[in-house]
């Protein structure tokens, strides 16, 4: 399911079935340099979660991306997002980020993936890529699911 | 004086109809929705999209089919979307389910771990046979749907969906 009223009123009837949340975490750097990486960053990450909340429509909720820049800091981060992340009373919560630095913080469930330059491909390269990280994060949620 | 001049009982008038349209587009837009909503999910009716798969290929055992549709605007990414299709031949028909559960929306496979011959959604296990006809006692509510299927220079060419009509 997305984030848009349709798909919210869905979810509302069938809470019970679509339990799992999954937070696309996503750090938007701002430093001139950075900019090209950021965004190829963000282009993959976008593109894995779009197509995991495909794959998964009905038991996954696709939050929009939640974005930082590179300055804040994830210790607060991770408090007020769990905190408030909780009151949406999801059984399963991921978070998926292509940003290495989340992987010490002390949010839960952090799904971690290198980002992939997807730019330079073409589109059934794009699709096995995606089909083959995607690979990568089953087991981790099945695991959860079967818990 | 000008006819053109809008006086101010028009305009409240006009303002009110505004309104009130306005309202009564509120409660028509989702009617509205519901019904253009399943024939915008594919580029049109009657339009068939090529595919990379051989006809003379096909067998009787399911296998994935993916193509692309140019161009579609899908929540806030833009992009060309890929469609799956799992396409067998029953005698010398092809058929082409749709992957979509008809639970809440998954992506089912075929002869997954621990499901062979059959189409399984990882969701919640949810069942189909190979025709489609959803297995009684799991979630699903419904057969998988059909892919309206053309054949053109030996390749395989894929339309819009239709309701089972195999089961
Ligand atoms: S979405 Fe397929 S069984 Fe629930």
């Amino acid at each position: 399911m997305n984030w848009n009223p349709n798909d919210m009123d869905t979810y509302i009837q069938q809470k019970e079935y679509i339990d799992t949340l999954l937070v696309p975490l996503l750090k938007l750097e701002t430093n001139p340099e950075n900019m090209k990486s950021s965004s190829s960053s963000t282009e993959f990450l976008m593109y894995l979660s779009t197509f995991i909340e495909n794959q998964f429509k009905g038991r996954i909720m696709l939050l929009p991306p939640f974005s930082h820049t590179q300055s804040m800091d994830l210790e607060i981060l991770t408090e007020t997002l769990q905190k408030d992340i909780s009151l949406l009373s999801f059984k399963h919560v991921f978070y998926l980020t292509t940003d290495s630095n989340w992987t010490s913080s002390k949010l839960e469930n952090v799904i971690w993936l290198p980002s992939i330059p997807l730019e330079s491909m073409d589109k059934q390269l794009r699709q096995k890529i995606i089909e083959d990280q995607l690979r990568q994060v089953l087991p981790l949620l099945t695991k959860k699911w079967t818990e | 004086m000008s006819k053109n001049r809008v006086s101010r009982r028009q305009f409240l008038s006009y303002s009110l109809m505004g309104v009130g349209g306005f309202m009564i587009s509120g409660t028509l837009m989702p009617m509205l929705r519901f019904a253009v909503d399943p024939v915008l999910q594919k580029s049109g009716i009657g339009d068939f999209t090529p595919t990379p798969q051989k006809v003379d290929e096909l067998t009787d055992t399911p296998v994935r089919v993916d193509y692309t549709i140019k161009d579609r605007k899908d929540a806030w990414y833009e992009s060309d979307v890929s469609y799956t299709a799992w396409v067998y031949k029953d005698g010398d028909a092809i058929i082409a389910l749709s992957p979509v559960c008809k639970h809440l929306g998954c992506t089912v496979n075929w002869g997954s771990e621990g499901h062979p011959n059959e189409f399984f959604c990882p969701c919640h296990a949810g069942r189909y046979t190979k025709n489609g006809a959803n297995v009684k006692g799991t979630p699903p509510i419904g057969p998988l749907d059909e892919y309206e299927v053309m054949v053109k220079d030996g390749l395989l060419y894929l339309g819009g969906t239709k309701p089972n009509t195999l089961v």
